[in-house]
């Protein structure tokens, strides 16, 4: 049985340690603190701006690749992506998971723009920024990173992607998540609203609220571990309605991330977190082991394969210091550093060459000196280590994420399978 | 010695004078002269012999006494001197003498720029100025102007019809480093040179700073290098310093009024002490002053000094009481300490949201400056409150502020979209050039946020872009 290390438990780490795991693999998952879905949109990206907005991101990636020929994307296509974003589809299902790989929604944000993105969990689906949609947007006075003013008055000055327009008018619920809290943030929120009878009080409470014909925008707090909480909550209203993603900590994020924590468990996955790699044996050309800094002195973990899925510079696993001498934290890897300098001084403008910085891979995903040869012939790399995109402007975070994780668990997967082999016509 | 002995003395009586009658702008830190590894420790005995001359208390204690008092600072300093000193809030400082100014009838125009004044013969009668937020021409008649505008000060005399008054920019950067590293102001012990300061201030500290010529005001740069060299200053006195987190970088602009005895080109050694300009005498005009040179520390006796002067010329003596009375906000004489916003909170968390965590600034905080300031932008609040100033730069205060003021009625939402933009465009100003090292991280941590999560590059346009 093969073994491998998966260091990161981001979505790339988790979904690449689930794979492995059922593809026969003996899996341990190494991850410091929690993974990078709690602090995004808890939305699948694949392609949402190219720059221009993206309505099919699927059909759009060759036209990207073409025009960005140095971006993942350029190694990992469509139908790599397809087989990414299907897996994980199926490993969720559809109650936390909806939508068309090839059809981007545009959902509205917590500042009132509207943004494209692929998959979505089902309770934010009703968001769909269409001519003639009309929306409530209602805000809590106890949350503090939800203004319903400014969501419902950029909606209904924006000439929509489709055309037209939609309507948006704001609401305010005074409705304490906790007795006598004022400041509450989103996930006491989704505790409280776990609770079928504190569920029941917040739905009365909103439904007095909405108007006929109305959608309701609520901020994305409705339940944590109940995943049912939103469609008992629109039951009750009587009417459509649809969540929106807030700044961290993400609510839609922690959803997904207990969800294939769960599964990784079940599927067999060894889950190591708390713990910083620090350390790593290397010898004739491959990893041997990596070290965890764990009570007691440092603890070695031996395998067949490594996967470094540890993101990049906003978990820690790219830094610059103050030379702007930049380094990947567990192995010091090569890095593709862009020419010339680092960042500019226009908010607005060009992505920052720093934040495209990474490392680049073979298309089995083993990470390689830029433009040369594997580094080691067992490390492998997927998610927002990867050199040569700005995720957060293309909204493709995700969509590269899940294409590299599962094709790096495939070339393991692949590899040990041919040394099984090898070794079996050897014996 | 002391290069600039004259305002050694006026420096030392005046930082008394401020700490009492704007005790809220003032934290009486203390401060040290160190002499590190690469100072000479002999220059010393100069530096002492000078602060006796000038009337400056201090008193040399041991190198290990300092490194009990300031444990970060470099163990290998070779002398130290102990001094009275206290770091100042310059926006609080300068709050305070409006608020005074105003209780004695004073109007405040800010965000209007002066474009000409007119004479009237050989006296000056009207300013004439453009309010820079509706773009109207304002013209206020007068017999009288004092030209206290620093850098500017040559331009604002030009506008006076008076060429040829030389204030040079010398330009200096500063860079905020996420918390405080010492707790007393720290100085080299050494010529001053650049990089020979750290202040804490409030949360953070700052070290400062370099002197370049500049030659408009109005457009001075961080170059990367004068980082660097602020950074290698700063391991010397704290070792360690480039591990440290830099949040924001700025720069300001000395007015340096210039000195036939040094070279135009070494801005350091021009006179800081103050220049009165009377321009009757030089150029003809009666009822112009122009006062340059100075330091933050003597302004109010800037202030003094050509009041009176304005007075004699009036015919109109009398006595300057700036110096015995309190500004408003400063009434009990309580000076500045760091855990005041922490004891706002704890006595007010159950009723009021915090709507910047790093600089403990409540919501009832923002929506009254905002009642004070219904123009202003984020900046102009940020100057009063903070908001925005601590390690994460406006991550996750720069939404609440926007929703917050929407929410007041004050402004609409197009103005309420187009302020938050403009508050990130700015604050990206102090960033980028200090872009290293764990702020690196918080960036695309509020990158994520900003452009991932909410998308504010797709919000729908502005009619025209905010830019005050």
């Amino acid at each position: 049985m093969t073994r491998v290390v998966v260091i990161g438990a981001g979505v790339a780490g988790l979904v690449a340690a689930i794979r492995l795991a059922d593809g026969g693999a003996r899996v341990a998952l190494l991850n410091k603190g929690t993974g990078g879905l709690q602090l995004g949109q808890g939305t699948i990206d694949i392609l949402g701006y190219s720059p221009d907005r993206v309505e099919r991101p699927l059909e759009a990636l060759q036209a990207f690749a073409q025009a960005n020929p140095r971006h993942p994307y350029a190694t990992l296509d469509a139908e790599c992506v397809r087989a990414g974003t299907g897996y994980l589809q199926e490993l969720l299902g559809p109650a936390l998971l909806v939508g068309d790989p090839d059809v981007n929604l545009q959902l509205p944000t917590a500042a009132g723009a509207i943004r494209p993105t692929a998959l979505v969990p089902p309770s934010m689906a009703a968001g769909g920024c269409v001519s003639g949609a009309n929306f409530v947007i209602v805000g809590l006075r106890q949350l503090k990173d939800f203004y319903p003013e400014l969501v419902a008055g950029n909606l209904a000055r924006t000439d929509l992607p489709g055309g037209g327009r939609l309507s948006a008018r704001a609401a305010m619920l005074d409705f304490p998540a906790r007795e006598g809290e004022v400041d509450s943030n989103a996930l006491t929120y989704a505790r409280a609203l776990d609770d079928p009878a504190y569920r029941r009080r917040f739905a009365r409470a909103v439904k007095a609220l909405v108007g006929e014909g109305e959608t309701v925008g609520l901020p994305a707090v409705l339940g944590l571990d109940d995943h049912d909480a939103w469609t008992d909550i629109a039951d009750q209203i009587g009417a459509p309605v649809f969540e929106i993603p807030l700044p961290p900590p993400s609510v839609p994020g922690l959803r997904l991330n207990r969800a294939l924590t769960a599964r990784a468990k079940t599927s067999g996955v060894r889950m190591v977190p708390g713990s910083k790699v620090t350390g790593f044996r290397a010898s004739g050309g491959s990893v041997n082991s990596v070290q965890l800094a764990v009570a007691g002195g440092p603890r070695d973990f031996v395998a067949d394969a490594f996967l470094l899925a540890t993101g990049g510079f906003e978990s820690g696993a790219l830094h610059a210091d103050s030379y702007h001498n930049v380094h990947e934290s567990v192995f010091d890897l090569p890095l593709r550093i862009p020419q010339g300098h680092l960042v500019h001084g226009d908010y607005w403008g060009d992505p920052q060459p720093l934040f495209t910085l990474g490392v680049e891979t073979e298309p089995s995903m083993l990470v390689r000196h830029p433009d040369g040869d594997a580094v080691y012939d067992n490390l492998y790399a997927a998610g927002g280590i990867l050199a040569g995109a700005t995720r957060w402007q293309e909204k493709s975070g995700e969509g590269i994420a899940l294409a590299s994780a599962v094709r790096a668990a495939d070339s393991i997967l692949a590899t040990a399978a041919s040394v099984a082999t090898s070794q079996g016509a050897a014996s | 010695m002391v290069s600039d002995p004259h305002s050694a003395t006026e420096c030392a009586d005046e930082n008394a004078i401020i700490s009492r009658i704007q005790a809220d702008a003032v934290e009486l830190t203390g401060g040290y002269f160190v002499a590190t590894e690469v100072d000479d420790p002999a220059w010393g005995d100069d530096w002492a012999k000078g602060a006796t001359e000038t009337r400056v208390p201090f008193e040399e204690v041991s190198v290990a006494d300092v490194l009990k008092a300031e444990p970060r600072l470099n163990p290998k300093i070779s002398r130290a001197f102990k001094v009275q000193d206290g770091s100042v809030d310059g926006w609080q400082l300068v709050w305070g003498a409006a608020n005074s100014a105003k209780q004695y009838g004073a109007q405040i125009l800010t965000y209007h720029a002066v474009t000409k004044i007119e004479r009237d013969g050989d006296r000056v009668s009207q300013v004439v100025c453009t309010d820079v937020k509706t773009g109207e021409e304002v013209r206020i008649n007068t017999n009288f102007v004092l030209n206290c505008a620093a850098a500017w000060g040559g331009q604002i005399a030009h506008m006076a019809g008076c060429p040829d008054v030389q204030v040079v920019p010398g330009a200096g950067i500063m860079i905020a480093m996420n918390h405080r590293l010492t707790n007393s102001v720290v100085n080299r012990l050494t010529y001053p040179a650049d990089g020979d300061i750290l202040v804490p201030v409030h949360t953070v500290c700052i070290i400062g700073t370099t002197d370049q010529k500049a030659d408009d005001p109005d457009q001075l740069k961080i170059d990367w290098d004068e980082v660097q060299q602020m950074m290698d200053c700063g391991e010397l006195l704290v070792p360690g310093f480039r591990k440290a987190r830099a949040i924001h970088a700025w720069a300001g602009a000395r007015p340096l009024v210039k000195d036939s005895r040094v070279g135009s080109g070494d801005t350091r050694h021009m006179s800081r002490g103050m220049s009165i300009i009377d321009h009757s005498d030089r150029d003809g005009l009666k009822g112009l002053l122009t006062i340059a040179g100075g330091k933050l520390t003597t302004y109010r006796l800037m202030a003094e000094k050509v009041v009176d002067a304005m007075c004699t010329q009036l015919d109109d003596p009398r006595p300057c009481r700036t110096a015995t009375e309190n500004v408003p906000g400063s009434e009990s004489g309580k000076n500045y300490v760091i855990t005041h916003r922490l004891e706002e909170r704890e006595h007010d968390r159950f009723e009021e949201q915090i709507l910047c965590e790093c600089e403990l600034m409540s919501r009832g905080m923002f929506t009254r400056a905002l009642v004070q300031q219904p123009k202003g932008s984020f900046d102009d609040l940020r100057r009063q409150l903070r908001l925005g100033m601590g390690p994460c730069q406006g991550g996750f205060c720069s939404l609440r502020a926007t929703g917050v003021a929407l929410q007041t009625e004050h402004i609409d939402i197009e103005r309420a979209t187009g302020l938050m933009r403009l508050f990130l465009k700015n604050r990206w100003i102090g960033i980028w050039p200090i872009l290293y090292g764990d702020q690196v991280r918080q960036t695309a941590l509020d990158n994520w946020i900003f452009q991932g999560t909410l998308d504010v590059e797709h919000l729908p346009g502005p009619t025209h872009e905010e830019v005050v």
